[in-house]
């Protein structure tokens, strides 16, 4: 291990060019990580999930659903079995979102993998128990389903909670809590500049 | 190291080709969280004060049609909806309860938002003005008509706003509630345009900026949709509107508001009691029965979700959920619509039932009161009954203003109502004492009341007079503001 670390270790006379160069990486993760508004991704607060736009129409017709008054997003999309699993699992989709997001990859339709499938489906019963104690299909996991026995909650409960319609541009006005622009507003203010002209034009008419 | 310089040489390129790539990260994270702003952007920018509805229809067309949907009258539940209903001829004994007041002339079930200023012209409670400078209201009766009140509030200073009389504001006036009301002209986002809820807010140490998009998404509605009273006081010759929560939103504690200020709306012309007049307390009924309290807002019910061709957006059309049930109720609800509206129905019957008997109640108090008063009776023998009849009097239209009160909160509705059946019966037996003190024994003659007609008769109202003033007013001023409008 020393050895390695001896090895790695620049000659003398580079040491302070180094330095620097370790320095601006730093650095610059660190602004990555303001820029990306990385430490909300610890919290359970749902205005986190609409950092990424593409995740708006999910969280406008989350908040105008039944479960808008009861539940974050959390709730329902990451496990609660045990605090590191949730964290694991977290850490995992997300890193998964912000790749798809990155290389602009998302679809116009999100679908949800089969992980989450069985993280929703375990959650529709840790909060349901009590409710559907008497309906035969309670129990059936996705491993369940996927051998023909029983159906997934959603399987007949299809608007629940999003609506049967979602795509990336169902909800085309709807307001949820958007970050603050990256961009100063001098800087707005000069590339929206057209629209200023035409508000001198509109004068307060009536 | 020493002996291979090309290792430093790799290790150069391996960290300049992270800090490079971790700056394109860095870009595009920037760049995406830029797009979220453009993503719903204002194509045709509004004005900040812009009070034409269609302007902001341009951007927005589904919001604007479902909006103009509120000029649908077409539906009628069993106590509401969009119909109008003239509420005089349902309920004459209203007519007797406000004697004294413009509201015995004439009230009727509101229709949508969109006929906010052909109502407010057609009823005869504004009177028939000939000019500028003439009563017989002030410009605050405009306050929760239209966009143009910001407008306005903004153009004059709000006390010079409030100083001006209703007529004298005629011809700037003319756009029916709207987008300016609620939505901020550039981001659209929900936003306080009246200083009455501002002011309400402060009041009761609470800051109304720091309310949450969902709170807002009734505060918007309690702009218009609370109890207020027309301030006089605190602003010399203005007339302010002004909500009465110092204490509190109950009907309790309104009421000890007004005592403290000794305010009243009128002298009733019957009993000479002291009345305050209630102004539809939705806001405040609904945040004390259990959608309230659950959090469930006005825009849940009353504007949920539509879809139109793969698109969801906020239906405008706000209107009784009874006419969307499936889109309110069911939401959260997975009953039968019938169940549903069946239940809603329950709790409105129930409520009109126990309501009628508080009316019953009152205006033989109000009759009794006059014949004590004709009998000779002194100040102090009715002191304490005209306070008893105002209680009474106030509890009753606390709930009978409020539009969906029996089901916004049924319990508390049918609290406040039993309280004022009370108060009325104490008020009652206190006037039989002092009417048999006064030689009258024997059963007392009630008139007539039966019809909206013979009501306001028996109360003294020329109602043919306020109609021909009325139908002047329409024919020669109103045409005028209209034109002016136009104008400008």
């Amino acid at each position: 291990m020393i050895k390695i670390l001896n090895y790695l270790l620049p000659p003398r006379k580079w040491v302070p060019f180094v330095i620097v160069a370790v320095g601006v990486g730093t650095g610059l993760f660190a602004y990555l990580l303001y820029v990306s508004n990385a430490v909300s991704y610890l919290s359970d607060d749902p205005k986190t999930c609409v950092n990424c736009h593409v995740m708006t129409p999910f969280y406008a017709t989350w908040q105008h659903s039944s479960h808008g008054r009861v539940t974050t997003c959390n709730d329902c999309h990451v496990p609660h079995n045990n605090v590191f699993n949730k964290y694991f699992f977290k850490a995992k989709d997300g890193i998964y979102h912000a790749t798809v997001f990155t290389w602009r990859a998302e679809p116009q339709v999100i679908h949800i993998k089969e992980a989450g499938t069985d993280v929703v489906q375990k959650n529709c019963q840790r909060c349901h128990g009590d409710l559907n104690a008497n309906v035969k299909t309670t129990g059936v996991t996705l491993e369940s389903k996927s051998h023909g026995e029983g159906k997934l909650c959603w399987d007949c409960h299809r608007e629940v909670p999003h609506g049967k319609v979602n795509s990336l541009s169902s909800v085309p006005n709807a307001r949820v809590p958007l970050l603050q622009s990256p961009v100063p507003e001098w800087l707005q203010k000069q590339t929206d500049s057209t629209a200023t002209e035409k508000k001198k034009e509109t004068k307060q008419t009536k | 190291m020493k002996r291979k310089p090309w290792l430093g040489w790799v290790m150069f390129g391996v960290t300049m080709l992270v800090v490079f790539m971790l700056g394109l990260l860095v870009n595009s994270v920037m760049e995406r969280r830029t797009e979220a702003l453009f993503v719903n952007r204002v194509l045709a920018p509004v004005g900040e004060f812009e009070s034409k509805n269609e302007v902001w229809g341009a951007n927005y067309p589904r919001e604007y049609q479902t909006y103009i949907e509120t000029a649908d009258t077409t539906f009628s539940s069993k106590y509401g909806g969009g119909k109008m209903k003239d509420m005089l001829h349902e309920d004459p004994r209203m007519v007797v309860l406000w004697a004294g007041y413009a509201f015995s002339k004439d009230y009727n079930q509101g229709r949508g938002h969109f006929y906010a200023l052909e109502d407010i012209y057609n009823t005869l409670r504004t009177g028939a003005p000939k000019g500028p400078q003439d009563g017989p209201q002030p410009a605050s009766c405009w306050v929760c008509k239209s966009p143009d009140v910001p407008r306005m509030m903004d153009k004059l200073g709000i006390d010079e706003f409030y100083k001006q009389t209703w007529a004298a504001l005629g011809p700037e006036i003319v756009n029916p509630i709207g987008c300016a009301d609620c939505h901020d002209s550039k981001t659209m986002n929900l936003k306080i345009t009246r200083p009455a809820l501002i002011e309400a807010f402060k009041e009761q140490g609470k800051d109304i900026t720091k309310a949450t998009h969902n709170e807002m998404r009734s505060l918007v509605c309690a702009q218009c949709h609370v109890e207020y009273y027309f301030d006089k006081k605190s602003v010399e010759g203005a007339v302010k509107v002004k909500f009465p929560w110092k204490n509190g939103m109950g009907v309790e504690d309104m009421e000890k508001y007004y005592d403290g200020i000794e305010f009243s709306d009128f002298t009733h012309a019957l009993s000479k009691a002291p009345i305050l007049k209630a102004q539809h307390p939705d806001y405040e009924i609904h945040q004390m029965g259990i959608h309230g309290q659950r959090g469930v807002s006005c825009a849940d019910c009353h504007m949920p979700y539509k879809s139109e061709g793969g698109q969801k957006f906020t239906d405008h059309k706000i209107q009784s959920p009874l006419n969307n049930v499936a889109n309110s109720c069911q939401v959260c609800h997975r009953e039968e619509e019938k169940t549903l509206v069946a239940n809603v129905t329950e709790r409105q019957d129930k409520i009109y039932q126990i309501r009628i008997e508080l009316e019953d109640q009152l205006v033989k108090a109000h009759i009794e009161a006059k014949l004590a008063w004709d009998k000779g009776a002194t100040e102090a023998q009715m002191k304490n009954i005209l306070q008893l009849i105002r209680q009474s009097q106030w509890r009753w239209d606390f709930t009978a203003a409020s539009h969906g009160g029996s089901f916004h909160a049924p319990l508390e509705t049918a609290r406040v109502i039993t309280n004022g059946l009370n108060k009325a019966a104490e008020a009652r037996i206190a006037l039989g004492k002092v009417l048999a003190s006064l030689g009258q024994t024997g059963p007392i003659q009630y008139p007539d009341i039966s019809t909206k007609a013979k009501a306001q008769q028996f109360i003294g109202l020329d109602m043919a007079k306020e109609r021909a003033n009325k139908a002047e007013f329409k024919k020669t001023l109103l045409p005028q503001w209209l034109e002016q409008a136009k104008k400008k």
